[in-house]
């Protein structure tokens, strides 16, 4: 019976694999809920002019704008966003990771 | 004389302790009818209760506490309502003071007072700047993680009493093997499953037999005779006949008469050094070599009945003070109230650690009452006066000792008793290793699953390790080899590295790719300023503007603070989990250290 790895032995040697789809999910849903509440956070705010900045974030969401129901459109992107970047940022990591591991293994 | 019966398997048990008459019991459960061979005149082993003018003595002190619910049941469906449940106090005596046990850290420094507490303060932060590089010996392994001053209150006298060796030559593998292994497996677990507070509660009080626990033993010797086995006392086995790695027989004298007794499937919980000695043909040399070189330590207990009803109410006391050579003192009435027939006395048992043959294990029995019957008053626990009585009892073979290199001679041992088709070794001495009553109870359930059921149990792997396994199969309900992958499946995803390059590849292209796109729409949407909140990204990115060539630049530079960031990120992710699997380790250790007597 081969002997269980130590702990110690796992914690040095192994590297983690993300899951590509949780952390997409997780990002999204950050960035997504991020911009929610700083959008209505600005509009609880009020003023003249409200949010200046961050309604330049219009340039790239179309029809978002500074306002309950942009905050709603902005969830929905930065969501979307959010999403993209969790999920190519672990897919990328793992091919990475997978790569260099495979070239540290001497092929048997 | 030649014992068998055609057409049945028949199972020889050698030892009548805690494992082989669980074996017995469990055996007699499928039918079978098991003999079990006891050298002594009880049962029970190191787990036996002595008789003494009607008063128990429990050898050792033995509190029915387990986390295996196979055991628990067993104790319960042999003894039903028998048991007691007992509180649990035990305290530490040195230089004239008590201190709770497990160690409580303000009560220690309490009963230490102010000037030594700010020493033992003092010790402990300069050890833990200033460490002993090695830890090959107890001495240094403790004083690392305690402070020296600490050390020299809580371990050092009791060590030496029960090993008989200055701590600084004691090796730092037996207690490092208790926690190397158990302390990160724990941190796992507590990550994933947290204990409730039933196991703290179950370890501040107890369930004890009402007559100790050779009331247990005696118990399930008539039940294994009731089912038709037999366990046969003062039988000692002198030798095993072999035929290559088959047994084929004992050869065992019972009242000086010597009958040879065949069977088809042997367990064993003698001494694995005995069982080596005794084969017949003998084991290659180097076997016998390497059972030779695993030892034990022993003890006796002098106990005395005391003319005084509550002389002092903990179950036991460890005796640190060197100026007396006793090492625990046993109150039998605090355990149960039933192992003293006389209400108006008491009972107690004095531990003194020893080696078979050595000036205290020979010391006449007279000298040994008249030595404890001054130790204990010496200690404020009795008068002289009031002990009207005692009797010795030794207990052989109590402790396998974990010297530098028993592993290396019980691995070859071990080796070489698996090659036996229809041999199985049981027990605390039967595995050479600090099984409690309850897992060496263990050990002869295994065994028997396996000779019956041809399961593959691995008995050796039956320890104290496994206490958390059997915590979180309790509460979970989740059997210990889906546990395992459970364990194995959460160590990896939680206690592997993130590859610092990857994270920093994958983070740093992301990033230089976002910033590319995020330029190109801008350039793409023109306008009479194009980008002019993004292009102040020039004030950190020189040459950089929104334009196509800017947005290869972005990408350049996107990347390179994008492989940055995931870099530092991973590694400060990694340092994070080494410095708190450091920690985990640290605190286990010391959670362990608090208990370490018991293990005695």
């Amino acid at each position: 019976m081969a002997a269980e790895p130590k702990l110690e032995e796992i914690v040095f040697t192994r590297v983690l694999r993300l899951n590509a789809m949780v952390q997409g999910i997780v990002v999204g849903l950050l960035a997504g809920t991020l911009i929610f509440i700083a959008t209505n956070w600005l509009v609880l705010k009020g003023g003249p002019v409200v949010g200046p900045h961050l309604s330049l974030l219009n340039q790239f969401f179309i029809g978002y704008q500074v306002s309950f129901r942009g905050s709603l459109i902005g969830f929905a992107y930065g969501s979307v966003l959010g999403f993209v970047i969790g999920y190519v940022i672990a897919a990328v990591y793992n091919l990475a990771a997978g790569a260099r591991e495979r070239r540290r293994t001497p092929r048997a | 004389m030649t014992e068998n019966r055609q057409g049945e398997r028949q199972f020889a048990i050698v030892g009548g302790g805690p494992a082989g008459l669980t074996a017995a019991y469990e055996l007699t459960k499928f039918g079978h009818r098991p003999i079990v061979f006891e050298k002594l005149d009880t049962v029970g082993g190191l787990a036996r209760t002595a008789n003494y003018k009607g008063f128990h003595f429990d050898m050792g002190g033995h509190r029915f506490f387990t986390k295996v619910p196979e055991v628990q049941k067993m104790w319960q469906e042999v003894l039903h309502d028998d048991f007691l449940r007992r509180p649990r106090l035990s305290r530490i005596y040195y230089q004239g003071r008590f201190f709770h046990y497990p160690l409580k850290p303000f009560n220690a420094l309490g009963g230490l007072g102010v000037i030594q507490s700010i020493l033992v303060v003092l010790s402990y932060l300069r050890w833990q700047l200033f460490p002993y590089r090695s830890e090959d010996t107890f001495e240094q392994w403790v004083t690392n993680r305690f402070g020296r001053r600490l050390f020299l209150t809580f371990f050092k006298t009791y060590t030496e009493k029960v090993w008989g060796i200055p701590c600084s030559t004691l090796k730092a593998e037996w207690a490092a093997q208790r926690i190397k292994d158990l302390s990160l497996k724990s941190a796992v677990l507590n990550m994933f499953f947290k204990p409730r507070r039933t196991i703290k509660t179950l370890i501040e009080e107890f369930d004890y037999p009402r007559l100790g626990p050779g009331m247990m033993w005696n118990a399930v010797k008539q039940e294994i005779e009731r089912r038709n086995g037999s366990v046969q006392l003062r039988s000692d086995v002198l030798r095993i006949h072999r035929t290559g790695s088959r047994i084929d027989s004992l050869v065992v004298r019972c009242d000086g008469e010597e009958r040879t007794v065949t069977a088809t499937d042997f367990i064993s919980s003698m001494p694995i050094t005995e069982f080596i000695k005794k084969l017949d043909p003998p084991a290659p040399p180097e076997i016998l070599e390497s059972a030779s070189r695993l030892t034990y330590r022993d003890f006796l207990t002098v106990c005395l009945i005391v003319n005084q009803p509550d002389p002092f109410p903990d179950n036991w006391i460890y005796i640190h003070s060197p100026e007396v050579k006793v090492g625990r003192i046993q109150n039998f009435k605090s355990w149960s109230p039933a192992m003293v027939p006389d209400p108006t006395k008491s009972s107690l048992g004095l531990e003194y650690f020893c080696t078979e043959g050595d000036e205290t294990w020979t010391m006449p029995d007279a000298d040994l009452i008249a030595l404890g019957t001054q130790e204990v008053e010496r200690i404020g626990l009795a008068r002289q006066a009031d002990v009207e009585d005692g009797c010795v009892v030794r207990v052989d073979k109590a402790y396998p000792v974990y010297d530098s290199d028993y592993r290396e001679h019980l691995d070859r041992v071990r080796g070489y008793v698996g090659g036996f088709t229809n041999f199985q070794t049981i027990g605390r001495n039967g595995l050479h290793r600090y099984n409690n009553q309850d897992h060496a109870m263990l050990t002869g359930m295994l065994a028997v699953r396996n000779a019956v059921l041809a399961e593959t149990n691995d008995l050796w792997s039956v320890n104290t390790d496994q206490e958390y396994h059997e915590e979180i199969r309790a509460e979970t309900g989740v059997e210990r080899h889906d546990l395992e992958q459970l364990l194995q499946t959460a160590v990896r995803q939680a206690f592997a590295k993130l590859d610092r390059v990857a994270l920093g590849l994958s983070i740093g292209s992301t990033a230089g790719v976002l910033l590319f796109l995020a330029t190109l729409v801008l350039v793409l949407k023109g306008g009479d300023v194009v980008g002019p909140r993004l292009g102040l990204l020039s004030q950190f990115f020189p040459g950089y503007a929104v334009t196509s060539a800017g947005a290869l630049l972005g990408l350049l530079y996107g990347f390179i603070v994008g492989f940055v960031g995931g870099w530092f990120v991973a590694a400060l992710r990694n340092a994070a989990l080494f410095l708190y699997l450091a920690v985990s380790q640290h605190r286990a250790e010391r959670q362990i250290l608090r208990r370490l007597l018991e293990y005695f």
